[in-house]
């Protein structure tokens, strides 16, 4: 049983008003080697997302049981939607028997899944190394796309125009014509593109490019 | 005559016509009447014309009689009279002796009035005349009127025989006059002077002298001539000029007429005997006609009022819509109404040629026809009705309620037995469908009293159950799967501590929600009441019975006097006699073999030993298999497609809660099937409330 003794780095939250639950299902966590951290409502969640107590700038999963007292576990889900953060940080929905549907529904809207209490519950625990999972991975394509878009910055208009002629495919020669510069610059400028993206060949700028769906 | 329609006002000009309508219709027979009296009077008026006319003729001919009694009368004493003149002229060779024989003979004959012998050339040789009629002669001469006299005589000698002359007037002093007849009796001796004689005869006294008196009596006897003239009469009254007969006298020379006339007149209706007999009779048979009519009238009004009053049944029957029937004393129907007919779906005829009713339900005609048999024993059927079931043409059962009353014939005997049918399948469906609307409600409610219940407990436990499970689990994560892998740490050791003491803390929390259910059972507990058994029985009885009543089931209930007295918590209880009665019926009904005398469901309670009160409810249904009375007080086993499975559970639990006990053995002839239970009897000594379960007694 690999599952039971991988470890995982991230937060598990679980937002439930049971505490006996609530401490039960922390414990069960912490005893996978997850570090939980438990809110007793939606609400009080929400409040550490508004003091930036809670951030998305590391893996993360959410337990959100759906009937609670103040606002209810979809209410918190739809504010979750809003900010785009259901790839940071998934949401594994805690149902009760009458609210199936309603948990299917969120399904389809994005959520990562829901359970049924009461759990199966190394199961649950499963689930949720599998959400940070994708919650690390989400992460990570955000860092890249972030430091794609600060290697843009640095470019100058004139790196920009040159860059995207190389990317379109054009030569050395025909660059400098479309610019109406001499072949030598074009050369320079487009070193300093390459430098400036991190990148070796005019493939792989291509390849970066696309990944961050910014061709 | 007492009308049923009584006469519109004649305002209307729909009143006016059906005014006209009735009278007509009241006189629609009248032609016919008018005919027959008419006809009778014709008869009668013909009868009595004939009578009188014969009368008449009678009369006629008695006058024709008389009439030629009378001519035959005067043609003899004419022949007479000639005759003895003929024989007085024998004596003429002595003349001495003619003159008193001639005298003698106008005395003895009154008619004779003169006796004149006449010589040569006519002339008068010796006179007799008579003293009836002194100076008679001296009026006029003789002489100078003997010319009807000398054309007789010369007649008279022409045939040699005596010959009569016409009749002349003679008058005579006074002024009046007679009306004669000459007759001229001719001498053919030549020795003698005188050439005839002649003899002269009062018409008037020839007839008083000739025509007998009883005709004289009736009639006025006329002497008439040829040509109507009259000559002369007799009699005391003139006739009548009604009934008249002539008379041809013709004796030598002489022609006269005689003419009766009779003194009665027109003969009248009345005092005639057969007349009045035919009017006596017709008079009588006019008004026994009219009684007749009379009679007839009445007669047909009354017809009529009871046509009307008929049909007025007739309508009402039909109109109604329960039924009706009559039956004799054997069971024949004798009448049935049009509403009987529709609720059974057979004709009239078929009913009433049938020789049992083809309405009986087969499985039933046995138990009816006991039933009927009790009811001519003189037991009467019950006032307020009795319920039964018949069946359609279709065969269809439906329940019907029957009134009966007995039949009285004409004579004060009883004839048979009126009913009046109500069909109340309708009734009997609403009742039914509200009381299984009840049940499914009762049910419904049941369920989610139940339901309610086993959500509040399973929240309630589900939450220490999942935070013992999550324990458990992470406990388990924690711990060396294997000898082989290395043993905990102390941390670790410390988490698992912790964990087995939450799982301790949560065991304790669900054995606290348990507690409370029982907390929950035990307060019923306190609701208990003394009843007597009776009115529990009682207070379920209604809806056992309307329950009972769709199979025909027959509730028997059987509780000593005075009854027993429980200790129980009443609405409890009830339920579970409900429910017992309730299977026990369900049982029979499922039965098709049954036979529906046998469908009894029995009640009965009896104090066993001093503590305990045994209810017992016997059915007689196919009873319990045994593989089914091994499941029977399972929790949710149910034999019923729509059971629930908890009725009988329930009933133990709750018998079990009183300190009694729930059994059932099968039934006491074999068939069906007895629950028993008991209860604490409360009437004798309380049992304490702390006292252990005691043990149920057999």
């Amino acid at each position: 049983m690999t599952a039971r003794v991988q470890t995982q780095s991230g937060t598990v939250f679980v937002v439930d008003d049971e505490e006996v639950l609530r401490d039960a299902l922390s414990w069960l966590l912490r005893s996978r080697r997850l570090l939980p951290r438990a809110y007793a409502s939606a609400d009080e969640f929400w409040a550490a997302i508004e003091k930036h107590d809670v951030r998305p700038d590391s893996p993360a999963c959410l337990l959100l049981d759906m009937r609670m007292p103040g606002m209810n576990g979809m209410a918190l889900f739809e504010r979750l939607i809003e900010r785009g953060w259901l790839e940071v940080l998934p949401v594994i929905f805690l149902t009760g028997h009458a609210d199936v549907a309603t948990a299917v529904l969120a399904v389809k809207r994005g959520a990562f899944d829901f359970v049924e209490k009461p759990f199966s519950d190394n199961a649950l625990v499963d689930r949720v190394v599998e959400a940070l999972g994708r919650s690390e991975q989400a992460l990570a394509r955000l860092r890249e796309r972030e430091a794609l878009r600060r290697h843009l910055a640095e470019l100058t208009e004139r790196e920009l125009e040159v860059m995207r002629l190389v990317t379109a495919g054009r030569a050395n020669k025909q660059i400098a014509d479309t610019l109406d510069i001499s072949v030598r610059t074009v050369e320079v400028h487009r070193a300093r593109v390459f430098d400036k993206m991190d990148v070796k060949s005019a493939v792989e700028l291509a390849n970066v490019l696309r990944g961050a769906g910014l061709d | 005559m007492p009308s049923a329609v009584p006469p519109p006002p004649p305002s209307s000009p729909t009143a006016l016509s059906a005014l006209l309508a009735n009278v007509s219709r009241r006189w629609q027979g009248t032609p016919l009447w008018i005919a027959l009296v008419a006809l009778v009077v014709t008869v009668q008026a013909a009868l009595l014309w004939l009578t009188w006319q014969q009368e008449q003729s009678q009369r006629q001919e008695d006058t024709e009689t008389a009439a030629i009694a009378a001519a035959a009368d005067v043609r003899q004493r004419l022949l007479d009279d000639a005759q003895t003149l003929q024989r007085l002229l024998w004596d003429q060779g002595r003349p001495e002796r003619w003159r008193p024989q001639a005298a003698q003979l106008l005395q003895e004959r009154a008619e004779l009035l003169r006796i004149e012998r006449r010589g040569p050339g006519f002339s008068i040789d010796e006179v007799v005349a008579s003293v009836a009629y002194p100076g008679q002669f001296q009026a006029i001469p003789r002489e100078g009127m003997s010319v009807d006299a000398e054309i007789a005589c010369a007649t008279a000698r022409r045939f040699a025989s005596p010959a009569y002359s016409r009749t002349y007037f003679l008058p005579n002093p006074n002024g009046l006059g007679l009306e004669v007849v000459d007759l001229c009796i001719p001498l053919t001796q030549e020795s003698s002077t005188t050439d005839a004689v002649v003899v002269t005869m009062g018409l008037s006294d020839l007839l008083r002298v000739a025509i007998p008196a009883e005709i004289v009596r009736g009639h006025e006897v006329l002497l008439v001539e040829a040509d109507g003239t009259r000559l002369a009469r007799t009699g005391s009254r003139r006739g009548a000029g009604v009934f008249i007969a002539d008379r041809l006298v013709d004796v030598s020379g002489f022609t006269a007429v005689v003419r009766l006339n009779s003194l009665q007149g027109v003969p009248r209706l009345i005092p005639n005997l057969s007349a009045a007999l035919a009017v006596l009779l017709s008079v009588a048979l006019g008004v026994v006609i009219l009684l007749l009519v009379h009679d007839m009238r009445r007669r047909s009004a009354a017809e009529q009022a009871l046509a009307e009053a008929l049909t007025f049944r007739k309508a009402m029957e039909d109109s109604l819509v329960t039924g009706l029937r009559a039956r004799t004393t054997d069971g024949r129907i004798t009448y049935v109404n049009p509403a009987f007919c529709q609720m059974v779906g057979y004709e009239a005829e078929e009913l009433l040629q049938a020789e049992t009713p083809p309405y009986w339900p087969p499985e039933m005609a046995a138990l009816y026809t006991e039933r009927q048999r009790e009811r001519n024993a003189g037991n009467a059927p019950p006032r307020e009705g009795h319920e039964t079931v018949f069946m359609r043409r279709d065969g269809e059962r439906f329940p019907v309620l029957i009134f009966e009353a007995p039949l009285v014939d004409a004579r004060g005997r009883p004839g048979g037995w009126m009913s009046t049918v109500l069909d109340v399948s309708a009734q009997r469906r609403m009742e039914e469908l509200s009381r299984q609307q009840q049940d499914k409600l009762q049910a419904a409610a049941r369920l989610a009293t139940m339901g309610e219940m086993a959500t509040l407990l399973s929240h309630e436990l589900n939450q220490p159950l999942a935070a013992i499970a999550s324990y458990a689990t992470g406990s388990l994560n924690l711990m060396p799967e294997t000898p082989d892998d290395p043993p905990s740490d102390l941390d670790t050791q410390l988490m698992i501590r912790q964990a087995v003491a939450r799982i301790a803390e949560q065991a304790e929390r669900a054995g606290r929600v348990i507690r409370s259910v029982h907390q929950f059972v035990r307060r019923r507990e306190r609701l208990r009441e003394n009843v007597r058994a009776g009115e529990l029985i009682e207070a379920v009885l209604p809806l056992v019975r309307l329950t009972a009543r769709r199979s025909n089931t027959r509730i028997e209930v059987d509780v000593p006097e005075p009854p027993p007295r429980v200790s129980c918590d009443r609405t409890m209880v009830e339920q579970v006699l409900l429910n017992l009665a309730r299977n026990g019926i369900q049982a029979m009904e499922e039965d098709d073999t049954l036979p529906l005398n046998q469908r009894t469901l029995r009640l009965e309670v009896r104090q066993t030993g001093e503590r305990w009160v045994s209810f017992g409810l016997t059915d007689h249904g196919p009873g319990i298999p045994d593989a089914v009375a091994r499941q029977l007080f399972t929790p949710f086993f149910s034999t019923k497609p729509e059971g629930m499975g908890i009725g009988l559970a329930m009933c133990r639990t709750v018998i079990e809660q009183h300190g009694g006990a729930l059994d059932f053995s099968p039934g006491p002839d074999g068939r069906g099937t007895t629950f028993r239970f008991t209860l604490p009897s409360s009437s004798p000594v309380p049992p304490p409330p702390t006292s252990p379960i005691p043990s149920p007694p057999p």
